[in-house]
């Protein structure tokens, strides 16, 4: 160790997890990451939050050195991808497609045992089962296993070595509600040993029990960065309809809150971060409107309209369907409150 | 490293648990040598030895086919397909440990397979060679068996998890029929013989005919199957590389 070139290299345990600037990535025509900048602090927990296609998987694909960026500069604990993931310091748990994931005949205990011998320094088997929640199932052969276990084996396999550095690429995407609240509760343990946990999703409910930090992407680029309260403070809550004749959507654009507005015939819907202020701001500009009512936006739908091109468009004519069609309707309670 | 014996471990003790497997590569040179021993005399002369000495050759021949078909071929779809092989590639193992496990498996699968055709030979066909014979017919074929390794393997990388079975089957079928692993070739039409010249099944049963029958090895046939390996092991350099360079499978 340390003989390799020179004095030995201290690990500076200071610098970031993992650091991204200005990577461009393209499949031919399409541009999946565009010039995407991202830092990630040692211990952090961040979630990369976006729709399909944001680039997520992408991102985390050129941070394994499973593909390598284009332009830009990327740093894994110090190192490049390839050498960080070869240190054995790295765990991953990729987005799959149709399959398991998992090869064939043979237990799950062993394929942890072999898997984590794969590692310098590898966590026991037993607390790896433990800590997935898989020690029922130890002895279960791998192809009797059901979609939702089978993620928990390939969670399993990324924590095998006991890393200091996990990706999660849709660690969620196919599990029922409960099967989703356990996996976060084992995460959330799992994240809080000082690990580094990076981890992709689109959905907003998720991040915010376990990240520390969430950086949104859109179409390749950061659009956001912050704690989840204040992601959350920044996406539409509140929907603000009324009926009005002849109004100029860039109009409604200018009230306070509002952050999307979409008019369709006389039919006037606006998402509004702030219900109030939209609504003073409304009476105070002047336009005429009738039959008006605010109800909650479900923070999917909107988180959904944030990071779409309706965001950008504002307007939507009647042959574009709007990114949001079932809004929640507020209960009635809360508006008959004196 | 530790990692590649660790993996290679794994894998081969995985292929050894697969039932089907294993009777399906040794139960089937086996059974056949068994049925087909009687279909000529077993003492009659054939390529300067006895026919139970040439047909258990063939029959070992077919069994190392079939084995590395079915370990490389088979598996290897499969496994492409379950996103296994993309999930190796976020181990500390180095990305090429996957494809050159599975060669090192085949190889290790496909020398007791000879042996227990050969065993079969000695026990119910009454084949008797001299203990250097045995010894260097069964180095031969396993050492040549790395053209049907590559080969399983290619197959594995070409072949979708819905195509492979087809594809191997037709393979095994292809190749020994017109190998003159079943008909000697000089049984077989005309067209068929010429055909037989261009396949690695012919050259490398060949190589052990040539063995039985106390001759050298022919240069023609090694040569043959040696080029065959260093093309298809091009081959899977390539697909693998291709392989690699898609982020998502
Ligand atoms: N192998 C590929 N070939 C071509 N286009 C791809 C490939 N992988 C991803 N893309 C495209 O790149 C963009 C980003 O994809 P991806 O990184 O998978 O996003 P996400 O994980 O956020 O859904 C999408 O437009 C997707 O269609
Ligand atoms: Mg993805």
């Amino acid at each position: 160790m340390g003989l390799r070139g020179g004095p030995p290299r201290p690990a500076e345990p200071g610098g970031p997890a993992l650091r991204f600037s200005g990577v461009v990535h393209r499949y031919r025509s399409i541009v999946a990451l565009d010039h995407l900048d991202l830092e990630v602090a040692r211990g952090e927990t961040l979630a990369l939050l976006g729709p399909n296609g944001a680039g997520k998987s992408t991102a985390i694909s050129i941070l394994l050195g499973i593909q390598r960026a284009q332009e830009g500069e990327v740093s894994v604990l110090g190192t490049d991808p390839r050498s960080a993931m070869a240190s054995g310091k790295v765990g991953a748990m990729l987005q799959v497609g149709g399959g398991s994931g998992l090869p064939h005949g043979v237990k799950v205990r062993d394929l942890l045992s072999m898997t984590a011998r794969l590692y310098r320094n590898p966590a026991p088997v037993a607390r790896t089962l433990a800590r997935s929640g898989l020690t029922e199932l130890a002895d279960r052969q791998t192809q009797r296993l059901s979609g939702g276990q089978a993620q928990r084996v390939r969670f399993a396999l990324a924590i095998a070595g006991d890393p200091e550095l996990v990706f999660l690429d849709e660690p969620t995407i196919a599990m029922d509600v409960e099967g989703r609240r356990s996996f976060w509760a084992m995460m959330r343990q799992f994240s809080t040993e000082g690990r580094t946990v990076v981890f992709a999703t689109h959905h907003l409910d998720e991040v915010d029990a376990v990240a520390d930090r969430i950086v949104v992407i859109r179409k390749g680029a950061v659009v956001a960065n912050g704690a989840a309260s204040t992601i959350k403070a920044a996406v539409p809550t509140r929907r603000v309809r009324f009926a009005s004749k002849g109004v100029d959507p860039a109009r409604l654009r200018e009230l306070d809150g509002v952050n999307a507005a979409c008019v369709r015939g006389s039919q006037v819907v606006l998402d509004s971060l702030d219900a109030d202020a939209t609504v003073r701001a409304l009476v105070a500009s002047g336009v005429s409107f009738t039959d008006i009512e605010v109800t909650g936006a479900d923070l999917e739908q909107a988180f959904v309209a944030l990071t779409s091109d309706l965001a950008e468009a504002h307007t939507v004519d009647d042959a574009v369907a709007p990114a949001y069609s079932a809004p929640i309707r507020r209960p009635p309670a809360s508006r008959t409150a004196p | 490293m530790t990692g590649l014996p660790t993996f290679l471990r794994f894998e081969v003790l995985r292929l050894l648990r697969n039932v089907r497997y294993v009777g399906i590569t040794v139960g089937f040179p086996v059974v056949f040598y068994v049925l087909f021993l009687h279909n000529e005399h077993p003492e009659a002369r054939i390529a300067g030895t006895t026919w139970k000495t040439y047909f258990m050759v063939s029959m070992a021949s077919f069994g190392a086919m079939v084995a590395s078909l079915n370990a490389g071929g088979t598996r290897l779809a499969a496994e492409r397909a379950s996103g296994w092989t993309r999930q190796l590639r976020v181990t500390p193992l180095p990305s090429w440990s996957y494809i050159t496990t599975k060669i090192a498996t085949s190889m290790i699968i496909v020398l007791p397979v000879i042996a227990v055709v050969e065993l079969t030979g000695l026990l119910i066909g009454g084949v008797r060679l001299s203990p250097l014979t045995w010894a260097v017919l069964t180095l031969v074929l396993w050492a040549s068996a790395f053209s049907f390794a590559s080969l399983g393997v290619l197959v594995g990388y070409v072949a979708s998890s819905e195509t492979v079975y087809p594809l191997v089957t037709a393979l095994m079928f292809l190749l020994s029929f017109f190998g003159g692993l079943f008909t000697p070739v000089p049984d077989l039409p005309v067209v068929l013989r010429h055909a037989a010249a261009f396949l690695p099944s012919y050259h490398y049963a060949s190589l052990g005919w040539a063995v039985v029958a106390g001759r050298a090895p022919g240069a023609g046939d090694a040569g043959v199957l040696l080029a065959y390996a260093v093309v298809l092991g091009l081959a899977v350099t390539w697909r693998h590389r291709v392989d690699e360079s898609r982020a998502f499978a």
